[in-house]
């Protein structure tokens, strides 16, 4: 290798493919149809992937546990205990910031209503959504115009609005929302923000999935408690904490669920959700397509495979006589297979590069037809590009064992 | 001085049993350093087949064959592809230069396998080709030169790692005349300088030119009659 024999095998196979291209293009076939599926599958896929983490984050985000309300009366009539139940409560949310308020990042409340809103343009049945803590940031709200709700709207159950863009366009049509009033059943509640307008498509074109969200009527929890749904005990719809450290999510988890079900008097009345638990779950789901992609990717090296066997078998036959010169002159059986092996690794590297562009190409086509960026992972490439050359290597051994046993004089005598 | 090659009762056998061919039936014979010696005799009388074995391409049935001091029938094909490597230096009738390589390449071809560093490659081949008459040809592929011309590049890459021995099979066979002789001229310089050379042909007027000649009869040395 250090002598040049190396360089020299590469240069000499060099200019074999050069001279022989209609062979060698043949012999690369299968290596860049292999190549280019394996990575426009794995790119294809890690698109979708990408772009439903993109939706995920768009939501407030996946570092979120979330706390509902359960049915725990399965069948028959509830019992005593079950009866005596007061159900997720606003004593719940701070019991389990108490837990580990290092790593709580964030408490939402929900508590949801349903009422007859009126202002001067309009009167329709709306859900009302009593929001509390850091609700709108949680999920992936932001103020366009106005303020947020303080401290102070929440405990004193302050009769304040935040509107969505839709909801704006319907009650107040002339764009002059803010600081007016808008009556929510008998209450009438001023409108103190506006949100941003939300909006993703998964695909370029598709409905804007967070249309609803445009909807929302936000007015503090404890208003509602107070004038919709109120009780004494404030019993919520959902609570949600924020944990942003990705290793103390199982153990606040496991905590959590011990306090809620002391305080819910040994019931298990509630259901915990550990969102980004769940989405890794239904991604991992779709590895299934990397395994068909990969599978496809395999089957053509296979057959490209086989190909380059029997092409290269057939080509040593006319090279038959040159093994034997080069054997005459004191070249190793080694030396002669190194030099196949030189020629058919070359081939199957010049054939990956081509099969990785291809493969870059086909992927573009495909995401810009589905309407989603494209994404390709460094892994895909790499992945693509290993397969492609253990196939080469595996592929390329009998040829050049064959060759390599020849007998130097069958070899030069050959016609 | 020990002879160059030195054989004894070499017999080669193609073939099993029934079908067997007794190509060569017990070879006697000694070149000494510095000889040479043409081989002669008709076709199919085993001179193929003796010099594939001189040439270590080859490996005999039978009998004992030492080639500058060191006994080479029993060595394995990798032992005997560094001996052909080392000692030995061919040229053919059909030249066997490697077309798509450069005449340079084609001439530095036995030194890579010995593994002379690229440099010194480089330098001994161009100091070959200028010994046998053609050192502006280096850049060449083989297609562009002559048959003559092609035929002193062979020669040069058989020279090209110092053999003890060289071994033309018909070296003259493709050439016309008037090239064939300056090519023979080559090797009686090569003779001259001191090199050990058995040259095969069916041709009395080249092996004439030789120091002996030993011929071959149906697989076996014809003695020389008393001269």
């Amino acid at each position: 290798m250090f002598n040049g024999a190396f360089r020299e095998r590469v240069r000499n196979s060099w200019v074999e493919m050069r001279e022989n291209l209609t062979r060698s293009t043949l012999q690369s076939l299968g290596v860049i149809l292999g190549v280019a599926s394996v990575l426009g599958g794995f790119s294809i896929s890690d698109s979708m992937r990408k772009r439903s983490m993109e939706l995920y984050v768009r939501m407030g985000g996946l570092d979120k546990l979330n706390v509902r309300q359960s049915a725990v009366v399965k069948e028959g009539a509830p019992t005593a205990l079950q009866m005596a139940n007061l159900g997720l409560r606003t004593a719940d949310a701070d019991e389990g910031e108490e837990i580990d308020s290092s790593s709580v990042d964030g408490i939402a409340l929900r508590k949801d209503a349903r009422a007859r809103v009126r202002s001067t343009y309009a009167d329709q049945e709306r859900d009302i959504r009593g929001v509390g803590g850091d609700f709108l940031a949680l999920d992936g709200y932001e103020i366009d115009q106005g303020r947020d709700f303080t401290m102070h709207d929440i405990d004193a159950a302050a009769p304040v609005a935040i509107l969505g863009t839709e909801a704006v366009s319907v009650f107040f049509p002339n764009g002059d929302a803010l600081g007016r009033t808008l009556r929510i059943g008998d209450t009438p509640v001023q409108v103190v923000g506006i949100l941003k307008e939300r909006v993703f498509r998964f695909r370029d074109g598709q409905r804007n999935i967070f249309r609803w969200r445009n909807r929302i009527i936000a007015i503090p929890t404890t208003l509602v408690a107070r004038r919709f749904e109120g009780d004494q005990y404030h019993r919520v719809d959902r609570v949600t904490f924020r944990i942003r450290k990705l290793d103390a999510m199982a153990k606040f988890s496991k905590a959590l669920s011990g306090v809620l079900k002391a305080n819910h008097r040994q019931q298990e009345d509630f259901r915990l959700d550990d969102v980004g638990a769940r989405v890794r779950k239904e991604q991992s789901q779709g590895n299934v397509y990397d395994i068909i992609f990969l599978l496809s990717g395999f089957l053509s090296l296979i057959g490209g495979g086989i190909v380059n066997v029997n092409i290269q078998m057939a080509t040593l036959k006319e090279r038959i006589r040159e093994v034997g010169v080069k054997m005459a002159i004191g070249a190793p059986g080694r030396e002669v297979f190194k030099e196949f092996m030189t020629e058919a690794l070359l081939l199957t590297g010049v054939g990956s590069i081509v099969g990785l562009i291809i493969g870059v190409g086909f992927s573009k086509i495909i995401t810009a037809s589905i309407g989603i960026p494209l994404h390709i992972d460094a892994k895909s490439f790499v992945s693509a590009y290993l397969l492609a050359a253990v196939f080469g290597f595996v592929f390329a051994l009998f040829p050049a064992w064959k060759a390599s046993r020849l007998s130097p004089m069958e070899a030069l005598r050959y016609e | 001085m020990q002879p160059i090659i030195e054989t004894h009762g070499l017999t080669k056998v193609f073939g099993s049993n029934g079908a067997a061919v007794h190509a060569l039936r017990g070879i006697e014979m000694t070149v000494a350093r510095g000889e040479f010696v043409a081989l002669i005799g008709p076709s199919g009388s085993g001179k193929s087949t003796l010099m594939a074995i001189l040439g270590c391409l080859d490996k005999p049935t039978a009998g004992t064959y030492a080639l500058d001091g060191e006994r080479v029938e029993g060595l394995s094909g990798r032992e005997l592809a560094q001996i052909r490597n080392d000692k030995i230096g061919f040229v053919f009738q059909q030249y066997n230069l490697l077309p798509k390589a450069s005449v340079l390449r084609n001439v530095e071809l036995p030194m890579l396998y010995a593994g002379v560093s690229r440099k010194e490659r480089r330098a001994r081949a161009l100091e070959l080709l200028e010994r046998v008459g053609i050192p502006e040809k280096a850049k060449v592929l083989p297609a562009a030169l002559s048959g003559g011309q092609r035929q002193r590049v062979a020669i040069a890459r058989s020279l090209a790692n110092g053999p003890a021995l060289l071994l033309a099979d018909e070296p003259t066979g493709a050439l016309d005349q008037k090239t064939g002789h300056e090519v023979l001229e080559l090797f009686v310089d090569l003779h001259r300088q001191g090199n050990s050379i058995i040259i095969v042909t069916h041709d009395l007027s080249i092996a004439a030119m030789a120091q002996r000649q030993v011929e071959i009869m149906d697989g076996l040395i014809k003695l020389p009659e008393a001269a």
